[in-house]
């Protein structure tokens, strides 16, 4: 019987240069604290041996154009690469120099995407799509020069409206749970992005976060309310700039009951930072 | 509003390199076929980033177009 052996979640812009450049000193100096937090943790999740990782992550528009965009999509396929984006921001910078191809745990994936169908979630399945930094920085973070194990990449429409709502991203959750209890994979599960940023996704208030929305809602996840966490509105994850929460949703929903575990908490201001883990061994 | 063709438009101009140089050489010419409103076109010919986040054109594409995007 499978099971989940490492959970965390984290802030996804693990890049000093971004922060130094649009923040200032105290920014870069709050990433490199919680990098070194996050690689600290990737020897925890090295010594959990998963035979696959789950990443949960958004788009950026940078993979689904306006053609279609899925609320929740599993990657399929043997292999993965990272996207590749000419004059990119900061953000996709840190990409740079990392490997190109990344396998695909593809007995998982599939896993999760057919028994999904079956137990009425209309996943979208992907055999092409690239990884940004939502994906990709946590990930090169953690494992640093060790071999990354094959990733099962699960995609959660964060920005556009119509989103999925917290609940449905939680019982997603509990669905790959469900598969990771039905197989015989040791499973780890991360999921990125945050804390609140881009309120309202208005240029205006670009450089705003919510501190107050922020403490609420780590106090939540320390002390397993996840009820609370599910009732959340798409409202208040707008208002706040809480979009990429939903991905944290779906892990909620993959270690309910289990609570989580502080390792990181950074408010700084343009976006508030942190990286927890949960109890699942 | 055309909402749909805003964020066609940001999204080729993130993509599509040879559609952004003609953007940056002539603006309105490169939108000629485009289906937006007036108000949506000129906010394009300005490049007013504010004014295309404010008709629904999505952050993430605004601040992430080569040479035009910025926050």
């Amino acid at each position: 019987m499978g099971r989940i052996v490492y959970a965390a979640a984290m802030s996804h812009v693990l890049y000093p240069d971004y922060y130094g450049q649009n923040v200032g000193p105290h920014g870069r100096r709050m990433v490199e604290e919680l990098i070194a937090v996050v690689r600290d943790m990737g020897r925890s999740l090295t010594a959990a041996a998963p035979d696959a990782l789950v990443v949960v992550a958004d788009d950026h528009l940078n993979v689904f154009s306006f053609d279609a965009i899925p609320a929740l999509c599993v990657r399929v396929g043997r292999s993965v690469n990272r996207m590749i984006q000419d004059g990119a921001i900061e953000f996709d910078r840190a990409l740079e120099g990392l490997p190109e191809r990344y396998p695909v745990h593809e007995d998982l994936a599939n896993s999760i995407l057919e028994k999904g169908m079956q137990a009425g979630f209309d996943f979208a399945a992907s055999w092409s799509a690239p990884l940004d930094h939502a994906f990709l920085s946590p990930v090169a973070t953690l494992y640093g020069d060790r071999a990354v194990p094959p990733l099962v990449p699960f995609w959660v429409n964060c920005f556009v409206t119509p989103q999925p709502t917290a609940r449905r991203c939680f019982d997603a959750g509990r669905h790959i749970a469900r598969v990771v209890a039905e197989g015989p994979w040791n499973v780890a599960v991360i999921a990125t992005g945050g804390l609140s940023h881009f309120p309202e996704l208005s240029l205006a208030r670009v450089g705003q976060s919510d501190p107050v929305f922020d403490r609420r809602i780590v106090k939540l996840m320390e002390s397993g309310d996840h009820d609370s966490m599910t009732a959340l509105t798409a409202k208040e994850l707008h208002e706040s700039g809480s979009h990429e929460l939903l991905n944290w949703l779906v892990l909620l929903g993959a270690v309910s009951p289990a609570r989580a575990r502080v390792r990181f908490y950074g408010e700084m201001g343009r976006v508030d930072l942190a990286a927890l883990e949960w109890e699942v061994a | 509003m055309s909402r749909y063709e805003t964020n066609v438009v940001l999204y080729r101009l993130k993509k599509d390199a040879a559609f952004r140089a003609r953007f940056r050489a002539d603006p309105r010419q490169a939108l000629a076929d485009a289906d937006l409103t007036e108000e949506e076109r000129e906010a394009f010919a300005r490049w007013d980033a504010r004014t295309l986040n404010d008709l629904g054109g999505m952050l993430h594409l605004l601040i992430s177009i080569p040479g035009l995007g910025s926050h």
